[in-house]
């Protein structure tokens, strides 16, 4: 059973990767603390999902896991504060045939987000995830009208940093 | 269209991130152990619950016994070790029960309010602790400064009153540093956890 458990587990989180790269991404400035933070997520994520009983989607429980891992239960290795391998994954971009400004926009939006709060990044996340205040306000434990008011904050503080 | 709906939309195409992992990777991290910041606590709270009892159990307690017997201590002691069994038994259930409560399946806010109450049990234990520590000293301190044994060895015209000024003052101090050093391991873990919870209760 908990085998059969394990690896239903594991092909829905290969699938559903992105959303804890995203995570990862924003809360993170190097790949090692990258890939560290990552595996922390992974297994908070097994370790609640026999709870899970699919009262929510697979992706939202997923993102409250790796908010709260992210936020609450990461502890940064020494590796975290090595800066010297800052994600330079343009690079490996080019690979791609990617719209160089889209990538270049992209890369300027999760420095904007690193730069924010622990709650902020969060926030600024379930903003661009399109994600309704119902849902900001159940994932942070907040209410909707103060989800509301912290969003408008953390988007013109986004803006600011984007646009000086 | 406003600059953030255009990011919006960049957002949700991007294409998948450049680290990727493969079932077999995502197999291996789920056989890991946790490296988590309440793994840590947990830890430092059980070396905080023994290494206090340890030092006691390592002491030469043969002389702690002659002290005792010299200055008819040893009621008061084992009244007083009563005490301590209750606080050590009371905080280590409130601690756990506090622990078991702490999951990452619940809100960004609660599980922040959580993992603080449980660290802020073993502050309390630790309060709790200094305070018997004082009113034990202060109860020796009196025992030990009206004893003949004691006073006898005093030169005459000694200051009582300067002696428990001195015992006083040392022994605060020496409480003092306990608390600095366990203020700086309490700091330590709950700084990030009490940032972020005020921020999320910040009322806008």
């Amino acid at each position: 059973m908990t085998k059969e458990l394990e690896k239903k587990f594991v092909n829905e989180l290969e699938k559903n990767q992105s959303i804890i790269h995203k995570v990862c991404r924003s809360y993170t400035n190097n790949d090692a603390a990258h890939k560290d933070l990552f595996q922390e997520i992974t297994i908070q994520l097994w370790k609640a999902y026999p709870k899970f009983r699919g009262d929510s989607k697979f992706s939202t429980w997923m993102y409250r896991v790796a908010f709260n891992t992210a936020i609450s239960l990461y502890r940064k290795s020494k590796r975290g504060i090595d800066t010297s391998q800052i994600y330079d994954n343009l690079k490996e971009l080019e690979y791609h045939d990617y719209d160089d400004s889209k990538d270049k926009q992209l890369k300027l939006l999760y420095n904007a987000i690193y730069s924010l709060n622990d709650i902020e990044k969060a926030l600024a996340l379930l903003y661009l995830e399109d994600k309704n205040y119902k849902e900001i306000a159940s994932t942070l434990g907040i209410s909707e009208v103060n989800a509301r008011v912290k969003m408008n904050r953390t988007k013109t503080k986004l803006k600011n940093i984007l646009n000086p | 269209m406003d600059h953030l709906d255009k990011l919006k939309n960049i957002w949700q195409n991007q294409s998948e991130s450049p680290i990727k992992f493969t079932e077999s990777d995502i197999y291996d991290m789920v056989q890991k152990k946790s490296s988590s910041i309440v793994k840590w606590i947990l830890i430092v709270s059980i070396l905080e619950f023994i290494l206090p009892n340890l030092f006691f159990l390592l002491s030469d307690r043969t002389k702690t016994k002659e002290f005792y017997t010299n200055y008819d201590l040893n009621n008061v002691m084992i009244f007083y070790f009563g005490i301590y069994l209750i606080i050590i038994i009371g905080f280590i259930y409130y601690f756990y029960k506090n622990y078991k409560s702490i999951s990452a399946d619940t809100t960004v806010k609660s599980l922040l309010h959580s993992i603080i109450k449980t660290r802020k049990t073993v502050k309390y234990y630790i309060y709790a602790n200094l305070t018997l520590a004082a009113i034990i000293g202060i109860h020796v301190f009196y025992k030990v400064f009206n004893s003949n044994l004691f006073i006898e060895k005093l030169p005459s015209d000694t200051n009582m009153f300067l002696v428990w000024v001195i015992a006083i003052v040392i022994f605060s101090f020496v409480l003092f540093l306990f608390w600095c050093v366990y203020k700086i391991i309490y700091g330590f873990f709950l700084r990030k956890l009490n940032k972020n919870y005020k921020e999320l209760r910040k009322k806008e």
